[in-house]
């Protein structure tokens, strides 16, 4: 069998990239549901979407920095 | 090109991760272009200098003549002002949020300036993907919270993290210990690594996909599959290009909205 060669860091960045890839699309999927039921609503759904996609993004964020770092 | 440069001499046999030198370049300042007196001025610093030098002379020149009927530019500043004085500071923060509208200003337009020589041409390169000057803001951030938080509540503000009162009493240094660690020491980190990362991402993005396609390109001459790698390369940096404008605006709002909720949850810790 063959040797595996290449940076075990970008795997480990690819492993970190799942977990907030699924929430992203969780909380983008449900704000656009919001709107869709209340578009009146939509300009707070929007604010919130946001905050929820950068709280959930940091994750991905903290494991492309550690990439660097490792 | 560093990286791809560096890649090459690097032997993943004997190393494991194949860290090209001038990594380093993301965390240290360059060699001084000038000195301003007894101080060096690096590239990164000429442009904080030119950010701020920008920043005020479009708010001067913006709001300078308050007219009644206002030309385009002073529509474009207004709006810009109004967009952060309504849509962040008083829409998140409540109506106290008023008062902290003029430092959400200048964070916002200091963050959006130092985000947009990323897609400057000839600049092309953000000074908020140097960590010291996200690290920065975020420390400004970190101090306006916890004195806004101490100021309104006292020593209230602490207990309240330290010791919630909402859950049960077993639950209650567990859960007191995660806050505490939370809002002193990851809110700030998040702050700025979410910043500096977007920016490192796309700074390296855009100069691998246009800098490897024009190489690509330019080698039409000596290998003509070379150009048909090359075009579509580069191609696809230029839609990363307008990818990257989108993310920049986005990057800088979602910096002045964290930094109003950070406020709003130290003011008023019950909603």
């Amino acid at each position: 069998m063959e040797e595996i060669k290449g940076a075990v860091a970008l795997i480990g960045y690819g492993l970190a990239a799942i977990g907030p890839g699924i929430g992203i699309g969780i909380v983008a999927g449900s704000a656009i549901e919001a709107m869709a039921r209340q578009p009146e609503a939509a300009g707070l759904a929007r604010t919130t979407m946001f905050l929820g996609i950068a709280f959930t993004e940091a994750l991905a964020l903290i494991g492309f920095v550690l990439y660097f770092l490792a | 090109m560093g990286l791809i440069l560096a890649s090459a001499t690097c032997d993943p046999s004997t190393e494991i991760i194949c860290a090209p030198e001038n990594v380093r370049e993301l965390f240290e300042f360059r060699t001084p272009i000038f000195y301003l007196g007894p101080l060096p001025v690096t590239r990164t610093v000429f442009l904080i200098l030119l950010a701020a030098v920008i920043v005020s002379l479009v708010l001067y020149f913006g709001l300078r003549k308050k007219s009644v009927v206002p030309g385009k530019f002073q529509v474009i500043v207004e709006a810009i002002i109004t967009f952060v004085k309504d849509g962040i500071a008083v829409d998140i923060i409540g109506e106290h949020g008023a008062r902290f509208a003029p430092w959400l200003l200048s964070i916002f337009l200091f963050v959006l300036m130092g985000n947009l020589y990323e897609v400057t041409p000839f600049v092309n390169f953000p000074i908020t993907s140097r960590i010291a000057i996200p690290a920065f803001l975020a420390l400004l951030t970190y101090v306006v919270f916890v004195v806004a938080g101490a100021k309104r509540q006292g020593i209230r503000y602490i207990v309240d993290i330290a010791w919630p009162k909402s859950v049960p009493v077993a639950l209650r240094p567990l859960v007191g210990l995660i806050e505490l660690v939370s809002t002193f020491a990851l809110r700030p980190i998040t702050l700025a690594v979410r910043l500096f990362a977007n920016l490192v991402a796309g700074h390296l993005m855009l100069t691998l996909l246009l800098a490897s396609g024009w190489i690509f390109m330019s080698h039409v001459g000596e290998i003509g599959a070379r150009a048909a790698i090359g075009i579509p390369w580069f191609a696809l940096g230029l839609g990363i290009y307008v990818f990257e404008i989108v993310v920049i605006m986005l990057q800088a709002y979602i910096f002045t909205l964290l930094s109003a909720v950070y406020v709003q949850t130290s003011l008023y810790p019950d909603h």
